[in-house]
């Protein structure tokens, strides 16, 4: 009982000593009201720059690494002056669908060959942009499982096309809710006039950004009649993709084919260096507000000598000093990470809406997909991490403040 | 607190010259006394009290609270010290600028761990005692020059210490004030029974101390000595 007694009267002592050190160091910072808001205003920026690089990156990074999903276990067959990222052909000749279609199933190990017409956006100057908004992929009817697997329409409302519907096509539910489209909306691409009969409810960005239709359809939409770009090839069993990509190069001269590990490989140097360009962007931000909180607390410590030596003169352990000054600097954290997150994360919004000329108030609903909640948290501690950093040097010095020394060199 | 001083001396290394602040000094102070430490600007008070205050350790020589060598112990121990069995009052009353008057004299008894309701309580008896009970919650900057002051004693007196040290005390205060902070000085150690040491130069101190030293260029000397 005596030690129940015990433990709940330190538990209220300790409790009753945090909220007076946390109203000393809210009332200290609200007393430099401007210097508080610059670094506030310079932490909130700071890692509102960290969100919005580190999340678009990730995003696209991520785009291009789910590419890879759509033909797993293939060998994609591409023309030799084709750039091949991940799934997707870029620029390059086009391969006649039928000739390269038979001599690709002449060759030993060759199971089942799917031919895809992708067709990305052009920009005004006729270069592919750097990031396509939006992509039309055609594709054999009975193929269209080996693309979308078991990606399941909006609602369950709708059909895929067949080949006796003509002109239908499905479209990806990012680029549907953009234009508004659903179940039996018009559409008209190079003067074809087309018929939405389902939507793709997919998180796939490639898919979610995607118009897709019959092979022929789009072959005719986009006048490459008989011509594809890219043809994927399943290997028979006992077949290695890496010896069929092989054979399939000695066949037909006019291809590269790319094994899954292949594609990985052109495409990940890439990733690794972009994803160090934006943690390298990243660590110089965060320096510099560890720079910044440094300079700002370092001010208010010696601003303040006298307070913390008369603290010292009381007696206060220094413990109690070195934490005024590094909750001081913590609290800064907190304020600049809170508020650098919602304005990073509107920034990457923003960006994303930019990049694909979608209205950002259709990334809204999906803000957490953008910028996932645990990113959220991850950037929220290591700026408060970065904030405590920043406030021990000053907390040091603070707690080894003597009256005797700050009297001394006051007079 | 008896507190005693054997040959306490402090030097402050100025680059290359040296600086005695406090030359070779010793005196006695047995409890409750009253003891007034006057002398000129620059002429080694402050020093001396920082010392008997704990705040700086000498450079040479003894200083014996209740017979054991302060100096000897950690700086923890020293602050311990400090927190409860001492009350330091500064010239410059030393308030936090950003804690009410209650607040300021609830510091000293929360960080020596005592509840919540029994620092409010005695703030607030403390307060009242130095005629602040109607100033409880405002500011340093909402007070005069006096009532700071008055505050800082109050604070001073904050765990119930056995000593108060007063550093120049009236050194910032007009005359009527500084009358009456000495009054209140002189009632806290005839009604609390605390042994007051006060550096000043103030001549009205010296009129109702127990004991006066004078001190020059840091050397010590006793002037008077009425103990009742």
């Amino acid at each position: 009982m005596a030690m129940n007694t015990y433990i709940a009267f330190t538990c209220q002592v300790a409790w009753g000593l945090a909220t007076r050190l946390l109203t000393f160091c809210f009332r200290n910072l609200f007393r430099r009201k401007v210097r508080t808001a610059l670094c506030v205003i310079g932490v909130t920026l700071a890692t509102a720059f960290v969100i919005t690089i580190g999340v678009t990156t990730m995003r696209y990074t991520t785009v291009i690494k789910e590419m890879n999903v759509l033909f797993n276990g293939q060998v994609m067959v591409a023309s030799k002056d084709a750039i091949v990222i991940q799934a997707i052909p870029i620029g390059g000749s086009m391969l006649p669908q039928s000739y390269t279609e038979e001599r690709l199933l002449g060759i030993a190990g060759v199971e089942k060959t799917v031919p895809v017409l992708f067709v990305t956006p052009v920009g005004a100057s006729g270069i592919s942009q750097l990031v396509p908004v939006n992509f039309s992929i055609g594709i054999r009817v009975e193929d269209w499982k080996a693309l979308l697997g078991p990606t399941p329409l909006k609602g369950n409302v709708g059909h895929l096309p067949s080949n006796e519907s003509g002109n239908e096509i499905v479209a990806g539910i990012s680029i549907a809710d953009q234009y508004s489209w659903t179940v039996g909306s018009e559409l008209k691409i190079n003067g074809y006039s087309l018929n939405v009969s389902g939507i793709l409810d997919t998180k796939l960005a490639i898919l979610a950004r995607s118009i897709i239709m019959p092979l022929e359809l789009a072959q005719n939409i986009y006048n490459y009649k008989k011509s594809v770009n890219i043809i994927t090839v399943k290997p028979a069993k006992g077949y290695s993709q890496q010896n069929l990509a092989q054979a399939i190069e000695q066949n037909v001269t006019y291809v590269n084919a790319l094994t899954e590990e292949e594609r990985n490989d052109i495409i990940q140097p890439v990733l690794a260096q972009i994803e160090a360009w934006s943690l390298d962007i990243q660590s110089v931000i965060v320096l510099m507000s560890l720079i910044l909180v440094m300079t700002v607390t370092i001010m208010s410590v010696s601003e303040r000598r006298r307070d913390f030596a008369t603290l010292d003169a009381i007696g206060a352990p220094m413990s109690y000093v070195f934490r005024a000054v590094l909750v001081e600097a913590s609290l800064i954290g907190v304020f600049g990470g809170v508020l650098g997150i919602v304005l990073g994360s509107v920034f990457a919004l923003a960006l994303a809406s930019f990049y694909t000329s979608i209205p950002i108030s259709q990334f809204f609903p999906g803000a957490f997909d953008i910028v996932p909640p645990l990113y959220m948290v991850e950037i929220l501690v290591a700026v408060i991490g970065v904030c405590c950093i920043g406030g021990i040097i000053p907390a040091v010095n603070a707690a080894r403040m003597r009256i005797a020394e700050v009297l001394r060199a006051e007079y | 607190m008896r507190i005693r001083a054997e040959s306490l001396t402090r030097i402050y290394n100025m680059g290359t010259s040296k600086i005695i602040a406090v030359d070779n000094v010793n005196f006695d102070v047995s409890e409750e006394e009253f003891t007034a430490i006057v002398g000129r600007s620059g002429s080694g008070k402050s020093t001396l009290l920082n010392l008997i205050g704990l705040n700086d350790r000498p450079s040479s020589g003894k200083l014996l609270i209740n017979n054991i060598d302060a100096f000897g112990l950690s700086n923890r121990e020293l602050r311990k010290i400090r927190l409860r069995r001492m009350g330091f009052v500064f010239q410059t009353f030393n308030l936090f600028p950003v804690l009410s008057s209650v607040e300021n004299v609830e510091l000293p008894m929360a960080l020596a761990g005592k509840s919540r309701e029994t620092q409010r309580e005695e703030a607030v008896r403390l307060l009242d005692a130095v005629g602040l009970g109607n100033r409880l919650t405002h500011r340093p900057k909402q007070l005069s020059m006096g009532e700071m002051q008055r505050v800082a004693i109050a604070r001073a007196l904050a765990n119930d210490p056995e000593i108060v040290i007063a550093d120049e005390p009236t050194g910032e205060l007009d005359s009527k004030t500084a009358k009456e902070i000495i009054a209140l000085l002189s009632d806290i150690h005839r009604t609390e029974k605390k042994t007051v040491i006060v550096a000043t130069h103030d001549e009205r101190v010296v009129e109702i101390v127990d004991t006066v030293y004078l001190i020059e260029d840091g050397k010590l000397t006793l002037e008077t000595r009425q103990l009742q």
